[in-house]
């Protein structure tokens, strides 16, 4: 049985309004109204649910308005699951009034079906260079005409091939010690291919075989929180196959996102499903972060060189509240000789990006994201390291913005360049 | 509310400061409290965020004129109701106030706007060795103007006493526009009336605070915490009034009775014994060469009261570790029942453990869940009812319990409220403490400021 709305009110009356997600909530710190604040959104829920009010245009915005950050869910004394009854609205949402007609290309077209993103994704890179120019210092680019995104947002082109064509399905390593199967997540392997190379060749060094499955999909995380959860349901149940079809012990993430997905929400997504159930719990036990699986490693320190630069990172929503991975990406860091780890201001704070958030309220994404390139600025760190890709887009977008020169990368490749750097003095 | 009252406020705050939509007026139908707006009848009208004093008077000078109820709100962390809309009202925000203007060593002083959150002053002046102890468990949201209009205490109040006792000074506006400055800058002061702890604790009934000047005292050099747990809850009250009696004066003496205890054990393994009626939670603060003292002192009243065990933390991580216990309450019992309603009934100190007896026999009465968790050291118990407020034969219970609960705390000598404020929550029974006389005295105080009723009508005297 499909779960109704109307049983959320179980976890809606559990709010006591007490008001301490006003603290912590990044998107009421900039807006200040109280129903744009957890708190609100939940009364608003409840008022839904009671029929006090409709899922108006006012009201699906004041859903759209979360970042679904977590910050309010691990800071809320009564432990509220505020994103999961608002992702639960804008389901209800969906089923209610469908989604928008670009949204609905999107996902049910383009991130469902891999052939058409990956020809997408291809072809898109041929003619990004009309309408993109280069941005400052060979980072990124910027919009060349207004494309109902602002001019000035700094985006990453698309790398000239995907990661996937890159490599082949199996990456082997003499004598390896441990295979993983490496889930890419669509940032990855087509923008960021610089992070996924980096985790594979951080552990190739290691001794581990990395097989990057052919056939993995979007995670579905963009589609189920925008409330598609039909289609979110399918794109879950096509991972677990793939995934589950290796002879792997672990899966490898290297985005928060993607790994809370497929660690647990894929169990949540599909507890009813008679035969998924047990599968989506079984891949759930077998995911790592790139830093978990680094940390676990005997003598990952031991091949770093000496990397005389500042460093702060920035921890994204998902990875730190979501897989609870805080330590292991500073532990890492701190290991590398010569670097100086300075900590921001609040480091856990969302950097404003959000996924398809900072696409639709670009405005208010970019004001949470100075209060981040602010708490970077402070450190005087010449490198941001993150563990997400779309943290690391906005908040690269956020440092041109303001222009302040810090490159932003992430963990994977910190280590990858303090592995190199002990091979080239080596050589 | 009329489209030309809504134009004008618009052009006294601006645009983006002034909300109209439903869904964002529903969101002030309610704060921390239980109390529920009706809200057919009372969804506001507006919600203004003013800027500055000029902007608030000019607001209450149009209300007034207007006769519109005016409902002022800080954080809505209000748990006395109130800080929710009533009527088709004018809900003033003051959070865009919200600058620390001056801290000022030479004199212990600061001066603050009313949005300012009460955590950063805190922070702000324990930067430069100050301090400002009032600690309610809001601080971290909770704003100044809000806490000195309802008086806020928390845990330190034991030693430190509440906010009243750090307000020296305020700039108000009254419901007729004027601003007025009472107090000031200095300890002493008896010119006139003492206006400012009259408008301190007010409730938002007679003016709306726009500056506020506290006190501060020099930073206490360091903190010792103990633990001491005991088989019955009879001697844990016992103790408190005995470590009063020989004059000992903790800083925090936080009572937990079984049903915390049980809670927070499974919920935050800090290692209590589930199986104990009480468990005291004891901090001394001062010079350190004072506290090993002090604490030797309590912990001989302790164990000659009973004690079953005796925890003092040697470093700061063991004393966190104490607080844990404490901080993780509410969350603990939070996952027994869905709604926890927090009452404040406070007695004078040495009859805490019959306040305590009462308030047991009171949940036996009416079959509910009542925990009790309190700032004993100060007498402010907070009994805090477990209930399902969807289950509304279980809700009338409750109400009946509560009722009682009251009755017993005037009866003791006590009163309503020790830190939350009368509201909407309580007006019905306010003249059980005040008598008619002191009601009526109120009533003229009010009607002599607001003649029209126009600020936070329905609070602290009821419609």
């Amino acid at each position: 049985m499909e779960r109704s709305f109307e049983s959320w009110e179980k976890e809606v009356i559990r709010c006591i309004r007490c008001g301490a997600c006003q603290n912590v909530c990044p998107v009421f710190k900039e807006l200040q109204a109280e129903s744009t604040v957890a708190r609100g959104r939940v009364k608003l829920i409840r008022g839904v649910i009671s029929k006090d009010l409709n899922f108006t245009a006012g009201l699906i915005d004041k859903m759209s308005l979360c970042l679904m950050c977590k910050a309010c869910v691990v800071n809320c004394p009564s432990g509220v699951k505020v994103d999961k009854l608002v992702e639960a609205a804008r389901k209800e949402i969906t089923a209610k009034k469908g989604l928008s007609p670009l949204k609905n290309l999107i996902f049910r077209l383009v991130l469902k079906n891999r052939w058409v993103f990956n020809t997408g994704m291809r072809t898109g890179r041929i003619f990004q260079g009309l309408i993109f120019r280069k941005g400052p210092n060979g980072q990124g680019m910027l919009p060349r005409m207004s494309l109902g995104i602002d001019k000035r947002r700094l985006l990453s082109p698309l790398a000239p091939k995907p990661l996937k064509m890159l490599y082949p399905e199996v990456v082997k390593v003499p004598e390896a010690t441990m295979r993983v199967a490496f889930f890419t997540g669509c940032m990855i392997n087509y923008i960021y291919t610089d992070t996924g190379r980096a985790v594979i060749n951080v552990l190739k060094q290691n001794g581990v075989e990395v097989v990057i499955p052919a056939l993995q999909n979007c995670c579905g995380t963009p589609v189920r929180i925008n409330g598609d959860y039909q289609t979110a349901k399918e794109m879950a149940r096509a991972n677990i196959d793939v995934l589950l079809k290796e002879e792997v012990d672990v899966v490898v993430v290297a985005c928060g996102t993607c790994g809370l997905s497929l660690k647990e929400e894929y169990a949540e997504l599909l507890e009813d499903d008679p035969i998924y159930a047990e599968k989506a719990k079984k891949l759930g036990a077998m995911i790592k972060d790139f830093t978990e699986l680094v940390v676990s490693l005997a003598g990952f320190e031991d091949k770093m060189g000496c990397l005389p630069i500042k460093v702060t990172y920035h921890d994204p929503c998902h990875l730190v509240r979501g897989l609870k991975v805080k330590e292991q990406p500073r532990q890492i860091i701190r290991s590398i000789p010569g670097l100086t780890f300075e900590e921001m201001s609040k480091p856990d704070t969302c950097c404003g990006s959000a996924g398809s958030f900072s696409l639709y309220h670009y405005e208010l994404s970019t004001k949470i994201n100075d209060h981040k390139v602010e708490s970077i600025k402070q450190t005087d760190a010449e490198v941001l390291v993150t563990g997400c890709s779309a943290c690391r887009m906005h908040i690269a977008d956020g440092l041109n913005r303001q222009g302040v020169s810090v490159q932003v990368m992430h963990t994977a490749q910190l280590l990858e360049m303090a592995y190199d750097a002990k091979q080239n003095k080596g050589s | 509310m009329k489209p030309e009252i809504i134009q004008k406020l618009s052009e006294i705050v601006g645009k983006d400061n002034l909300y109209t939509t439903l869904e964002d007026l529903y969101c002030y139908t309610y704060d921390a409290s239980f109390v529920k707006a009706d809200v057919k009848k009372d969804l506001a009208g507006v919600a203004v965020y003013p800027g500055n004093t000029e902007e608030v008077a000019q607001i209450l000078k149009l209300a007034n004129q207007e006769m519109i109820p005016v409902v002022p709100r800080g954080a809505g962390s209000n748990v006395s109701g109130g800080s929710i809309s009533v009527g088709d009202c004018i809900v003033l925000v003051l959070k865009r106030m919200n600058k620390i203007l001056e801290v000022d060593r030479k004199n212990l002083i600061a001066v603050v706007e009313p949005g300012v959150i009460t955590g950063q002053l805190q922070s702000e002046v324990e930067r430069v060795g100050l301090f400002y102890p009032p600690d309610p468990a809001s601080q971290a949201f909770s704003t100044m103007g809000g806490n000195v209009a309802e008086c806020a205490g928390g845990p330190r109040g034991v030693k430190y006493g509440v906010t009243r006792d750090y307000v020296i000074g305020l700039e108000v506006v009254l419901p007729s526009g004027e601003v007025m400055n009472t107090g000031g800058r200095t300890i002493k002061n008896v010119t006139g009336y003492d206006m400012t702890k009259l408008f301190t604790g007010s409730e938002g009934t007679l003016c709306v605070i726009t500056k506020i000047i506290v006190k501060l005292i020099p930073l206490p050099e360091a903190k010792s915490t103990m633990m001491a747990v005991f088989s019955e809850i009879e001697q844990a009250c016992e103790t408190v009034s005995e470590i009063i009696a020989v004059g000992l004066v903790p800083c925090s003496l936080e009572l937990l009775d079984n049903i915390y205890i049980r809670n927070i054990e499974e919920y935050a393994k800090v290692g209590l014994p589930t199986e104990a009626g009480a468990v005291l939670l004891i901090e001394v603060d001062g010079d350190s060469e004072i506290l090993a003292k002090q604490i030797a002192k309590i912990e001989q009243v302790c164990q000659r009261l009973g004690a079953v065990q005796i925890r003092i933390a040697k470093t700061k991580e063991e004393a966190e570790e104490l607080w844990r216990a404490r901080r993780s309450a509410f969350a603990a019992v939070s996952r027994v029942k869905p709604t926890i309603i927090g009452e404040d009934a406070t007695v004078p100190r040495s009859s805490i453990p019959i306040a305590v007896r009462r308030i047991q026999e009171i949940a036996a009465k009416y079959n509910i869940i009542i925990a009790i968790l309190g700032h004993a050291g100060d007498g402010n118990l907070h009994a805090t009812i477990l209930t399902d407020e969807t289950n509304l034969e279980e809700a009338a219970r409750v109400e009946k319990a509560i009722d009682e609960i009251f009755i017993a705390t005037v009866e003791l000598g006590g009163s309503l409220s020790g830190e939350h404020g009368i509201g909407r929550a309580k007006s019905k029974y306010i003249t059980r403490q005040t008598g008619e006389v002191g009601l009526e005295v109120q009533h003229r105080i009010k009607q002599a400021l607001d003649p029209n009723n126009i600020l936070n009508p329905g609070v602290m005297f009821g419609v």
